[in-house]
């Protein structure tokens, strides 16, 4: 199966029969696919939060079916526990549910709770502390002295230490400066390709998107409004602008050189990329 | 002395408490050091810093929600740490230096956009007609006049900063302090709120400081200073704070993505002149040297 989450048909509306009423989800149906890394972004209100929150079961889906790995989530609602261990959601401002004495325990506190043994427990925790970014000397620390940024890779290690199949994580980048952004998601592709598993990254960050996502998945006004790859959702800018989003800075420089008949092939939307692109074009002319 | 609307002399600033309200000399590292910065009446300065550099700190140091440890701080001329400084005294820098949050959802109070706008200006004891042409016109200037009668918490998150913004406006501050205010936005609010802090600038005259971990945005400004571990580490114009990317990098900033770009391209034996810093220059710089190389 290629597809580790699928909505189909998915409506989502706040308030029904209020005058608040407000639909957040119409009709929507989009997937995800296995052992990818897939953004999903969208204007304020597009309806991205309330789609994560369906995915692993804290919302009900009015109308329409969330499948994970091709079951119905909701086929047991009893059981819909058990579907949050493996849809692992890392919610915006993590770092304020920390809770524990030590780093270690916070981050053990699912595995624990899984039932598993002290070592298992252990072996979980170093393995979600390294793919997190979470230096072995912080471990014994309690999480209150750490920094902000510190205190978010433990939050999220503590979701990677479930194991789960897919890890969801809404901002997780938010208010950190561009070091902090590269220790939070520069780990993300060696931990999906590792353990195989999958990640959905919500984000404002276009260059984010550029750097660290396969696929992009875009929302707008309730709807999805596009997927594609990286490079597909990029080469377009005037249907992003359309829509309150916007293209990496070095998609536009390439957008507009293009535009100027200089023909670039290749990745053009991260500074490597275009580089390579910038290199590749000017040795194929000397020939 | 009127050039300056805010002068740091030698500023320093340590937080000392630990949790048991004890102080231990392992705790009491600076946030700020030795700081000395001018900043001049309609100034639009942007500041840089990794987290934890100290710069939120030196925001709530201008703001008097923190008073220094060491130096002294001059808002207008007047010495803020001086020992005779009456909490009245607070209250009128406050009212020139406002500040805008990070997260709307925690700087909104009233139900209605046009009573959270009037909100300061009804604590100044202001009679009513001033407060309406205050509402008015502040809410005018960041394009939310037709949302005077609005709920705030239904609005999108630029539109809300905008009104946070309208509220600052209203108290006819001198300086606006912007602390990470476009962090939670997505691109088009992010857009709206620079254009507003610019235009209040410009067409306002009033002094804007914009601490920001985004470089495009720092870049836009006139002035751009650095803060490292506490210190002052660069200052000086945007292109000038933006040609020294290795020591950004080592302060683990960035230059914005059309220096790196450029950057990357010279360490690959590029030889390429011309400005990178707005896109703009970046698509002119690049244009240029390939055609160039190409005509070889």
């Amino acid at each position: 199966m290629n597809e580790i989450l699928k909505i189909e048909n998915v409506s989502f509306v706040y308030g029904k029969g209020t005058p608040f009423e407000k639909v957040a989800l119409d009709n929507v149906s989009v997937s995800f696919k296995k052992g990818r890394i897939t953004g999903l972004i969208g204007h304020t209100g597009s309806g991205k939060s309330t789609l994560v929150n369906l995915l692993n079961g804290l919302y009900k889906p009015e109308e329409g079916r969330v499948y994970l790995d091709g079951e119905d989530i909701w086929e047991k609602p009893k059981e819909i526990a058990k579907i949050r261990y493996r849809v692992g959601l890392v919610m915006q401002y993590p770092e304020y549910q920390l809770f524990d004495e030590t780093v270690r325990a916070d981050i053990g506190f699912a595995p624990r709770n899984l039932g598993l043994s002290p070592e298992e427990v252990e072996e979980r925790v170093i393995e979600a502390a390294r793919f997190a970014g979470v230096s072995p000397d912080l471990l014994d620390k309690s999480p209150f002295e750490l920094s902000g940024g510190q205190k978010r890779r433990v939050a999220i290690a503590g979701i990677i230490a479930m194991r789960p199949d897919v890890l969801v994580l809404d901002e997780p980048a938010a208010g950190l400066d561009p070091r902090g952004r590269r220790e939070i998601l520069g780990g993300l592709r060696e931990y999906v390709n590792t353990l195989g598993t999958s990640v959905i990254l919500v984000s404002h960050s276009m260059e984010d998107m550029a750097h660290y996502c396969d696929d992009v998945v875009v929302m707008n006004n309730a709807k999805v409004y596009k997927t594609g790859t990286v490079e597909e959702i990029f080469s377009e800018a005037e249907s992003l602008t359309a829509v309150g989003l916007d293209v990496p800075v070095v998609s536009r420089v390439a957008i507009a050189l293009k535009n100027r008949g200089i023909n670039l092939e290749g990745t053009l939307y991260t500074t490597e990329g275009l580089r390579d692109a910038i290199l590749s074009y000017l040795k194929g002319g000397k020939k | 002395m009127n050039d300056y609307i805010i002068k740091c002399e030698n500023l320093g600033f340590t937080y000392s408490e630990n949790i048991e309200g004890e102080t231990s000399a392992a705790e009491e590292i600076p946030a700020l050091k030795n700081i000395t910065l001018g900043i001049k009446r309609g100034e639009y300065l942007a500041v840089l810093g990794h987290n934890g550099s100290g710069k939120s700190t030196l925001a709530k140091l201008l703001n008097m929600i923190l008073t220094p440890t060491v130096g002294k701080i001059y808002i207008d001329g007047v010495d803020i740490t001086a020992e005779d400084f009456t909490e009245d005294d607070v209250f009128a820098i406050r009212r020139k230096i406002g500040m805008v949050f990070q997260n709307p959802d925690n700087q909104l109070v009233a139900t209605v956009v046009e009573e959270d706008v009037a909100f300061g200006p009804e604590n100044l004891g202001l009679p009513r007609e001033e407060i309406r042409r205050r509402v008015n016109s502040s809410l005018a200037l960041v394009g939310m006049q037709n949302y005077m009668r609005h709920a705030p918490h239904k609005l999108s998150g630029g539109q809300k900063q905008r009104v946070a913004i309208a509220g600052i406006i209203a108290m006819k501050p001198e300086v606006i302090i912007f602390d990470e205010s476009t962090a939670m936005l997505d691109p088009l609010g992010r857009r709206e709120v620079i254009e507003i802090m610019e235009r209040l600038n410009r067409e306002e005259g009033i002094t804007v400081i914009n601490i920001t971990h985004y470089m495009e945005e720092a870049a836009r400004a006139d002035r751009v200073v650095v803060i490292n571990d506490g210190e002052l580490a660069l200052d000086g114009t945007p292109k000038k704070v933006f040609s020294k990317v290795a020591r950004l990098h080592s302060m683990g900033l960035e230059a914005p993505q059309g220096n790196e770009l450029v950057l990357l391209l010279r360490d690959a034996g590029c030889r390429i002149d011309g400005d990178s810093l707005t896109e703009e220059e970046c698509v002119e710089t690049l244009y240029n040297f390939i055609s160039k190389e190409k005509t070889i």
